[in-house]
């Protein structure tokens, strides 16, 4: 692979509504924050160059509706994505419970090559906030239990783990884009094998 | 072939396409509008994928899955389902439906400026004909590319070949032009000779059996003779050179033109409907006097501040338009009543019942979420502890009580924002807010068919606008038109001033100059920013972002009146096909009216169409039972 080409990253972020995704994208890409933010129609997208590993990669950070039934605009947002942020709001217990749907829909809906090492990132947000009610332990078992998905416990309005929770899922993007690269190398002929295969005996070429 | 079509899953769709030359077998259907459909064979173990061709005329509504496989009815949270169904077979479809399987197909030919695709058979014949309708076949084309091996004629670059994959001759196809065995055939040779001295018509139609002559020709026995093949090879040089020559200009200028829309003509916008003129339309009862003329009025310029709180409870169909003074009184009190019961309902919930109500919990939280987060830049609902916000919470539960089934969708409290700053009263504003609902609730549904259905509509009518756009779109991932969910989703309210939006959705309430304006002022937008979007081969990602940047740019105004512009040159056009008609809430007229006009390009207008409606009457545009009986065939193929 050429190490010259820029590399540009996509990355989704998904979660129930009001968990703060929009503040999280904005804090990481403007540092800023505001609890001005409407909720989410259709998508966004913004993007912030990062240095990772000695390379400067773009990222291309994704936006969405946190409303299940716009899940359906889905398939064209998710297309092409590199890594998969999942955020809930650690005062709020049913987004929590959530996390399973949108890990399983945005497996479903983006189809990855590789699904079982897809990289995903988990997102415990609004720690500035209390009463707690998902403990760090809980979130970290859940994490273990889909193939140790790292965990991040952020405050969008402090700005607090920001940057390195992004640093990390710029990482496993980029390791994820290597991956699916290779991937493609290892059947440089993908192609051409099934055509030049099984002359199937249609009689269907006539002669005039 | 019939069995076979189970195995098949539709792979690309194109509408608004006429057939103009059929089998026998589908004669009856030969200038009829309908849809091009490519299904591919999903049988599993098969290395070679098999493909073919349908269309499907257009009475048969076509499911939105067909249109759109992106789309995915998914619920995340709760009772997870989706319906991803595939088309639902009806019997009749078999029987009207022309199917070709692509084995049969062994070249096609673009004609018109790619309004026209051919397709031959094995023997030189026409198999099907079509005229495009809207746009061009480049995109059909280009389908048709990635699924099939396909050459072009050196020569007539809208000749195209298809390398039959399953034959032996394949291979040898694989090899050079030059490399063909002909020496033997002398049936080819007579062949060019022929075409080369016959007429362009003739030649251009016939040059197609070269291909099917070269396939023939070869036996992988005989070896190339070189004289021969430069004989052949010059011929086919003149004869390409000849064909390219007698093109003939005139007919393609012709065909192109006769496609164009009508000129635009230029609309200005209107003072805004005064206290004077809405007072001087009230009768001694309260009654208003002219209705169209009124909401002709508020089309033009919108509604005087002053009076908007009173004219927006007509035009969201809280008062009745033909209601008395005392009627409306009435109303009032029967509506205040039935309101606070309703309200009551859910205020009087324990909180041990919303625990026990876990549906109703979840939208009352998706409520409080999306309140706290509502319009809080304006005054009127800035700050901590705000009462409007409280208000605003509770017109939204109290609506969750009266259409719990739809309950509470992020956007609707953009919707009712508005209404409850100009109402200034909890009641009413609910009852407003209802009223816009009644208008918009395709798009809030579960199933999201309204918005798939708007997006859809918004790409067949930017096609009739402006194909190259929408071509442009489709070939650059764009053609689901997501990029303009949000504008439809809540009507622009994202995008436009406070003020704006007001002025906006008051003239859209009129419901003039058609059905569905709102999407012909989309068509506008994307046509004023079309080399924007154009520039340096922007893509799905790049166009969304530049729409979404958009938002407190927009002229809505210029856009009001670049749209109705656009109405009358739909409406005045002599190529209106039935697939544009009913989105606008036009009569359907039958593919005949317009067969004629496919024959005969350069006829005058016909008068006894539409098109000769003055620009400015809008009386003869209203929904006819025929058309409500359409859309709700529409909305139940959605369902």
């Amino acid at each position: 692979m050429a190490s010259r080409k820029k590399i540009l990253l996509k990355v989704i972020i998904l979660g129930d509504s009001s968990v703060g995704k929009t503040s999280l994208m904005n804090q990481y890409v403007s540092r800023k924050f505001t609890n001005q933010y409407k909720a989410t129609i259709g998508a966004d997208f913004l993007t912030k160059e990062v240095t990772v590993d000695d390379r400067t990669v773009t990222l291309q950070i994704w936006d969405t509706a946190g409303q299940e039934r716009f899940q359906s605009l889905g398939v064209a947002f998710y297309r092409g994505a590199d890594c998969c942020v999942l955020v809930f709001d650690v005062t709020a217990p049913n987004t929590f419970k959530s996390l399973d749907s949108w890990r399983d829909e945005f497996l479903i809906q983006a189809s990855p090559r590789d699904p079982e090492n897809f990289p995903f990132v988990l997102l415990g947000n609004k720690v500035d906030l209390e009463p707690r009610a998902i403990s760090a332990k809980r979130a970290q078992q859940w994490c273990q239990s889909k193939n140790n998905i790292p965990y991040f416990e952020t405050s969008a309005k402090e700005g607090l783990n920001v940057e390195q929770a992004f640093l990390a899922i710029a990482k496993n993007a980029l390791a994820q884009q290597n991956s699916t690269i290779d991937l493609y190398n290892e059947f440089p002929d993908q192609i051409k094998l099934t055509n030049t295969q099984k002359p199937s005996g249609s009689g269907d070429s006539c002669a005039c | 072939m019939e069995d076979e079509f189970d195995d098949y899953q539709e792979c690309f769709s194109q509408e608004g396409i006429l057939l103009k030359e059929a089998p026998p077998s589908h004669e009856t259907y030969i200038d009829s509008i309908g849809i091009i459909i490519i299904h591919e064979s999903k049988k599993d173990g098969e290395d070679l994928k098999k493909f073919m061709l349908e269309w499907k005329p257009n009475d048969i509504t076509i499911d939105s899955d067909v249109q759109y496989q992106e789309w995915a009815v998914v619920n995340t949270v709760q009772k997870r389902y989706r319906t991803l169904s595939g088309t639902i077979p009806d019997p009749h479809v078999k029987f009207r439906c022309l199917k070709i399987n692509f084995d049969i197909i062994k070249s096609f030919k673009v004609q018109n400026k790619g309004r026209q695709l051919t397709f031959y058979d094995g023997s030189s014949e026409v198999l099907c004909s079509f005229l495009f309708q809207c746009g061009n076949c480049d995109v059909l084309v280009a389908a048709l590319k990635t699924h099939l091996r396909i050459g072009t004629s050196k020569r007539d670059r809208q000749l195209y070949v298809i390398y039959d994959s399953d034959s032996p001759e394949y291979q040898q196809l694989n090899k050079s032009f030059a490399a063909l065995n002909i020496k033997h055939d002398h049936s080819l040779w007579d062949f060019v000779k022929n075409i080369k001295d016959n007429s362009y018509e003739g030649s251009l139609g016939a040059f197609a059996k070269v291909t099917n002559i070269v396939f023939s020709s070869l036996d992988g026995t005989r070896y190339p003779d070189e004289i021969t093949k430069d004989d052949l090879n010059n011929s086919i040089t003149e004869l390409g050179d000849e064909i390219v020559h007698s093109m003939a200009p005139s007919l393609e200028d012709g065909v192109s033109s006769a496609f164009q829309l009508p000129p635009r003509k230029e609309f200005v916008r209107c003072n805004p409907l005064t206290e004077e003129q809405w007072d001087s339309q009230l009768n001694s009862s309260g009654q208003l006097e002219d209705v169209d003329d009124i909401k002709m009025s508020i089309f033009k310029g919108g509604v005087h501040p002053s009076i908007r709180k009173e004219v927006w409870k007509f035009l969201l169909d809280y008062y009745p338009w033909s209601s008395t003074h005392s009627e409306r009184q009435a109303l009032v009190k029967v509506k205040r009543d039935e309101y606070y019961r309703m309200k009551l309902q859910w205020k009087s919930f324990s909180k041990q019942q919303e625990n026990n109500f876990l549906d109703y919990a979840q939208r009352k939280s998706l409520v409080e979420k999306d309140v706290a987060r509502t319009d809080r830049t304006l005054e009127f609902y800035a700050g901590d502890n705000n009462i409007n916000l409280q208000t605003l919470k509770d017109i939204l539960m109290t609506y969750v009580m009266y259409n719990f089934d739809l309950g509470y969708v992020q956007g609707m409290s953009d919707l009712l924002s508005p209404i409850l700053w100009l109402m200034l009263d909890e009641c009413d504003a609910f009852w407003c807010f209802v009223g816009f609902m009644d208008k918009v609730m395709s798009n809030f549904e579960i199933d999201q068919a309204g918005m798939k259905e708007q997006l859809t509509n918004l790409h067949v009518l930017l096609n009739f606008v402006d194909p190259k756009l929408a071509n442009y779109l489709v070939e650059h991932e764009c053609g689901n038109m997501f990029f303009c969910f949000r504008w439809l989703l809540v009507w622009f309210k994202r995008e436009l001033s406070q003020e704006d939006v007001m002025r906006f959705w008051e003239v859209l309430w009129t419901g003039y100059p058609c059905q569905n304006f709102h999407l012909l002022v989309s068509v506008a937008i994307l046509e004023h920013e079309r080399n924007a979007l154009m520039e340096e081969e922007r893509g799905f990602t790049e166009i969304l972002k530049y729409i979404n940047e958009l938002s407190g740019k927009l002229d809505i105004s210029l856009m009001i009146c670049k749209a109705e512009g656009i109405f009358h040159q739909i409406n005045d056009s002599d190529y209106l096909s039935d697939s544009v008609r009913p989105i606008l809430g036009l009569p359907v007229i039958g593919t005949n009216n317009l067969d004629s006009h496919e024959q005969s390009p350069f006829e005058s207008p016909d008068i006894s169409s539409t098109g000769t409606q003055p620009c400015c009457s809008v009386e003869n545009v209203r929904i006819s039972p025929d058309e409500i009986a359409y859309e709700d065939s529409i909305g139940s193929n959605f369902l």
